[in-house]
């Protein structure tokens, strides 16, 4: 099974249409991904339906990069008993 | 360049402090004063206290159907009565509307004085107005009113270049004549200073009101004529130290104290001409006029009067409370106004369709959090218009969402989060991004489109 990261990573570059294989941990989903306002809410819903998990709005849209979000949804996982 | 000469160093808080006291946000912003105001009048420095409104039996009365109809095609008579019962609901028992002045000059001005008394209502009181003949006097009897307003015009363009009168003394006795035919009926006179803001105020204003007030002295108290300031051009200001004849404050100043015409008596009547026709209505309240006249929604002859609804919530800002006023009969009212075809632009305060609608998306971000950020007081207690968003390529995803829950009728925890709204919000930013959109998205579009992106939401809503 893919990881977190192999996961997230896959997402992002859906949902930004963004060459997966130049997302790095560091990049900002702003600044570096480009992700306008709805985009940056799209990400969390995709992230959700990937996950199968709720996630708070407030906290999900405060994760700046990609690797703030990977730390975040495997910490949401773990505590909403999702499969990572 | 400029010296500080105070340090304001920061009081840190780790809990907001909304001035509450202020900002109560049941209500409209509280109006507080912190001591007297002073005006230089003739070399002396007087003192007014604006406090002093809390206390004052300050009102308002109505125009809507005499200089609000001089705006305007004539108002049906059903029409008229139907808008004077809501004024009656609006101003309540305490008679924050205390009057209404109607024409008296065609039968069907008659027909609608006559159905608003019997309605039975103590506030409004019916008053009539005519011009200062005496010809004209008949009309006040027949209809049997206790009070009228009659037209004394007070600046020389009115008395030489309109009236035609040879003198000063000549305009005064002929107004005069009809002041004495006012008493012999029985009806208390209530003198409109037409133009008083462009008349000589020595010279003729002041003298005309000591000789009504003379002839005042001797009539009982229901009699005592009232005086009306009329600001006919709307040259009237409220600005600390202005001159005469256009300050509000010496104006009634001298008015109020050096002939002694009692606040009680005493009436502001304003133009729009100039954008200050609210704030010179409320400036006159706090110099010691009683009365403001004002018309509903401003309408009234050319660029209008003070808005009466503008009036009752400067009103309860200034008293602090409700004072048994209704505030959502003003939202009736404008919907029955434009009913009948009286247009009422969108922006415009309190009832415009857009007055409390927010297109911006980081406006609706703020009213998602906390509505108090980008709403007035609550529109929804005091108006029944909660406020809302217009979509637009501006509104984001937090003015989606925000639309989201108001048609649903959630609130607090119950609120669809942002997320759950992406698809509605990327149907919306698609409008104008790939199909180039350039109108606002409707109510009707949105909730078509809330029916098909959020079908759960959408049936909870219609089931509840």
């Amino acid at each position: 099974m893919a990881t977190v990261e192999e996961r997230v990573k896959t997402v992002v570059a859906r949902v930004l249409q963004v060459d997966r294989a130049r997302i790095k941990d560091e990049h900002s989903f702003t600044s570096d991904l480009g992700a306008q306002s709805v985009q940056s809410v799209e990400l969390v819903a995709a992230f959700e339906e990937e996950f199968g998990v709720e996630l708070d709005e407030d906290a999900a849209l405060s994760v700046q990069t990609v690797g703030g979000a990977v730390e975040f949804l495997a910490k949401v996982c773990q505590e909403q008993g999702a499969k990572t | 360049m400029s010296v500080r000469t105070k340090a304001h160093p920061l009081e840190d808080a780790t809990e907001p402090d909304l001035l509450e006291e202020v900002f109560d946000y049941g209500l409209p912003p509280l109006i507080r004063f912190e001591g007297p105001c002073v005006e230089h009048i003739d070399g002396k420095a007087v003192e007014f206290d604006p406090r002093s409104v809390e206390t004052r039996d300050v009102f308002i009365t109505d125009t809507t159907f005499r200089d609000g109809q001089q705006a305007r095609p004539p108002y049906t008579v059903d029409q008229m009565v139907h808008i004077y019962d809501l004024m009656a609901k609006l101003g309540g028992s305490h008679g924050v509307i205390r009057q209404s002045e109607f024409f008296l000059y065609t039968k069907n001005d008659r027909e609608a004085l006559d159905r608003c008394r019997a309605l039975g209502h103590k506030y409004p009181e019916c008053t009539g107005w005519i011009r200062a003949v005496k010809g004209d006097f008949r009309l006040v009897t027949e209809a049997g009113v206790k009070e009228t307003g009659m037209l004394t015009s007070c600046s020389d363009y009115h008395i030489f270049n309109k009236q035609k009168f040879k003198s000063r003394k000549e305009c005064m006795e002929s107004y005069c004549e009809v002041v004495a035919a006012a008493f012999e009926a029985g009806v208390r006179p209530r003198c409109h200073l037409e133009d008083v803001t462009r008349a000589d105020i020595d010279g003729f204003v002041l003298p005309f009101i000591d000789r009504v007030m003379d002839m005042g002295s001797h009539v009982p108290e229901h009699l005592k004529p009232k005086i009306r300031l009329c600001d006919t051009m709307g040259f009237g200001l409220s600005f600390p130290s202005a001159s005469l004849p256009r300050s509000i404050p010496k104006l009634i100043y001298k008015v109020n104290h050096e002939c002694g015409v009692p606040s009680s008596r005493l009436e502001w009547h304003g133009h729009n001409d100039f954008h200050k026709v609210h704030v010179n209505g409320a400036t006159a309240w706090i110099y010691g006029c009683d009365a403001v006249n004002a018309t509903l929604f401003g309408f009234g002859e050319r660029t209008g009067n003070p808005p009466l609804e503008a009036a009752i919530f400067e009103y309860i800002a200034l008293k602090g409370r409700l004072c048994g006023v209704e505030t959502t009969v003003i939202t009736q009212l404008a919907d029955y106004m434009r009913s009948i075809g009286a247009p009422i632009p969108a922006n415009y305060p309190f009832v415009g369709r857009a007055f409390n609608v927010t297109s911006a998306g980081i406006h609706a971000g703020g009213l998602r959090q906390d509505e108090r950020i980008y709403n007035i007081f609550d529109t929804r207690k005091l108006l029944g218009r909660p406020p809302r968003v217009n979509i637009t390529d501006k509104s984001g995803v937090d003015g989606v969402a925000l639309w989201v829950n108001d048609f649903l009728g959630l609130s607090g925890d119950q609120r669809v989060n942002k997320i759950k709204c992406h698809k509605v919000a990327r149907w919306v930013m698609d409008q104008y991004e790939v199909h180039g959109r350039l109108t606002a998205i409707s109510d009707q579009e949105m909730e078509a489109k809330l029916k098909e992106l959020m079908p759960d939401y959408y049936e909870k809503r219609k089931k509840s």
